[in-house]
């Protein structure tokens, strides 16, 4: 597995950063307040190292202290080299320091890149190993529960597309360094045509700014998300619109398909497991999620979480109606997952590999009451300030997107979003050379301090 | 890359003994004039703190290499950031 999950974030976590570091240089991301007060207050004279420091933005907030950083990835820590900050390339899993010598550690917003369980210890426990005894860490992971939802499943792929670029949007960016789209409010319905007309004409003032590159390993831009919801009456204006959206789906994390692999085998085969054979992590649809209004979820695998909401969003363009899949939810095979949906919908080639174009837009909301609503409205807009809320809205799940998916021009990043008092118990129960001092949530993370014991 | 962020560095080539990743040799890209060693002194030595400073804090790599003193690996500084990725082989 370890060569899988290696592949898995080097497709999905490095290369993205990689790509698109040169676009980081522009955003103007905010150093989270929490983590300012604590990097404040480490006495003058200690050794400070950002594990994961990206850009550097937390490297010049104590110019008391002595300020490292480090990073996977040699696009971001030039950027910070710039700036004048100490930086070297390096992997969390394999820290290139000796033992025992910092007083503070910073690992915001990293350690949820790890695809299995074993290396996000594995990254803590090298982070506990820097640490002086009474030298404290502090953790930022992305929250699976998030301010007015949550993420579908654990394990997702949050899309980074070109078209969600946008300047009118960077000013109500609050918080954190992921963008947001702000919300209608939480509970009622936008017509329709208001949240598209207001999306399209966001979408279609960035028409002369994004099409003028087309390089495919270029195109990248700002962490936003855009939300859509979609009924019969945006099918039409999406057709006017001319462009397709795809829908993602969730399914396991490495970890769960290598416990799988043990205990299931035969229900593996018949749902075609590729997980485990795959170099690139790559599942068909085994279960689709798409709520079709009035059909609820197509699939519902029992083992399936009694607080997971059904996600859906796709809408092609080339069809007029988005139909319901006449299969019933369980006897949509793995392959026949996806499939089955799209052929029902007469336009196979569009949903699974549809146009790649520079708008495209990954959406997802999760629906409430998931499955039993009978009207076609199948989500609804939720305010969010949360940092990772439009995250969020076009996250998809791993396992369930195809290679049509990932050949996209949206950089796909690999998250663990982390459930609360998840990060507390991995810490807890498999790095016991640390104490966990506080925790708490912050802006749709989870946070802790610990301090090394000794 | 600072000489004081030299002195938290230790290879991780694995299979090393322990301890043996340390110090790091400092190959420089082009010779460059480093300050005389300080003679060990009293730490109330201003000009001795002086000079440690001058060392630890104003002297920086920026084209080089950090060698492993056991197995010989070497890491490359460039523009002055050292890069202390293991290829996945090595891992």
């Amino acid at each position: 597995m370890e060569h899988e999950a290696t592949q898995l974030e080097k497709q999905h976590v490095h290369s993205v950063y990689e790509s698109t570091a040169a676009y980081f240089s522009d955003l103007q991301t905010k150093a989270w307040p929490r983590v300012r007060n604590f990097l404040l207050e480490q006495k003058p004279g200690s050794l400070v190292v950002d594990i994961g420091c990206g850009t550097g933005k937390y490297l010049s907030v104590n110019s008391q202290v002595y300020n490292l950083g480090c990073d996977y990835c040699e696009g971001l820590v030039e950027i910070a080299r710039k700036k004048g900050d100490e930086v070297l390339v390096c992997d969390n899993l394999n820290l290139p320091f000796r033992d025992q010598c910092f007083n503070a550690v910073i690992s915001i917003g990293v350690i949820h890149h790890f695809s299995t369980k074993q290396r996000r210890i594995k990254a803590i426990k090298e982070m506990a190993r820097i640490l002086t005894p009474g030298g404290q860490i502090m953790i930022y992971v992305w929250a699976m529960e998030q301010k007015n939802r949550r993420f579908e499943k654990q394990d997702v792929f949050v899309p980074w597309n070109k078209a969600l670029c946008s300047r009118r949007f960077s000013e109500s960016n609050q918080s954190g360094d992921k963008g947001e789209f702000v919300h209608t409010a939480k509970g009622q319905d936008i017509h329709p045509a208001q949240l598209v007309i207001s999306e399209c004409s966001y979408q279609n003032n960035l028409q002369p700014e994004t099409d003028s590159k087309h390089s495919h390993s270029m195109d990248h831009c700002l962490p936003r998300a855009c939300c859509m919801k979609i009924s019969e009456e945006e099918n039409r204006f999406y057709s006017a619109l001319g462009r397709s959206f795809r829908s993602w789906f969730f399914s396991r994390s490495l970890d769960e398909a290598a416990l799988r692999k043990q205990s299931d085998k035969m229900k593996r085969l018949k749902h075609e497991g590729v997980w485990a054979n795959s170099t690139i992590p790559i599942q068909h649809s085994r279960h689709c999620s798409l709520d079709l209004g009035h059909h609820g979820s197509l699939l519902n695998e029992p083992s399936l979480d009694d607080d997971d909401d059904v996600f859906v969003e796709s809408l092609s363009l080339k069809k007029p109606q988005w139909s319901p899949a006449t299969a019933a939810p369980k006897d949509l095979s793995l392959n026949g997952g996806h499939q089955s949906v799209a052929q029902s919908k007469g336009d196979k080639a569009s949903f699974l590999n549809g146009p790649v174009e520079d708008r495209d837009c990954l959406c997802g909301c999760n629906k409430d009451g998931a499955g039993k609503s009978d009207n076609s409205k199948f989500f609804k807009r939720t305010s969010t300030t949360d940092s990772t809320d439009s995250a969020l809205d076009s996250a998809v799940s791993v396992g369930d997107q195809t290679d049509a998916m990932l050949d996209t021009k949206a950089f796909m990043r690999y998250y663990h979003v982390f459930r609360e008092g998840e990060l507390c118990s991995l810490v807890e129960e498999n790095v016991p050379e640390l104490q966990i001092l506080s925790s708490c949530y912050d802006h749709g993370n989870w946070c802790i301090i610990a301090e090394r014991r000794g | 890359m600072k000489l004081l962020t030299h002195n938290l560095l230790s290879s991780h080539v694995p299979g090393l003994r322990p301890g043996g990743g340390f110090p790091l040799r400092i190959e420089l890209g082009r010779p460059s004039e480093l300050p005389p060693e300080p003679l060990p002194n009293s730490e109330s030595d201003e000009e001795f703190l002086r000079r440690v400073h001058h060392v630890l804090l104003e002297v920086e790599v920026l084209e080089g290499s950090l060698q492993c003193p056991d197995s010989g690996r070497r890491f490359p500084i460039s523009k002055g950031v050292p890069n202390l990725l293991l290829s996945e082989d090595e891992a």
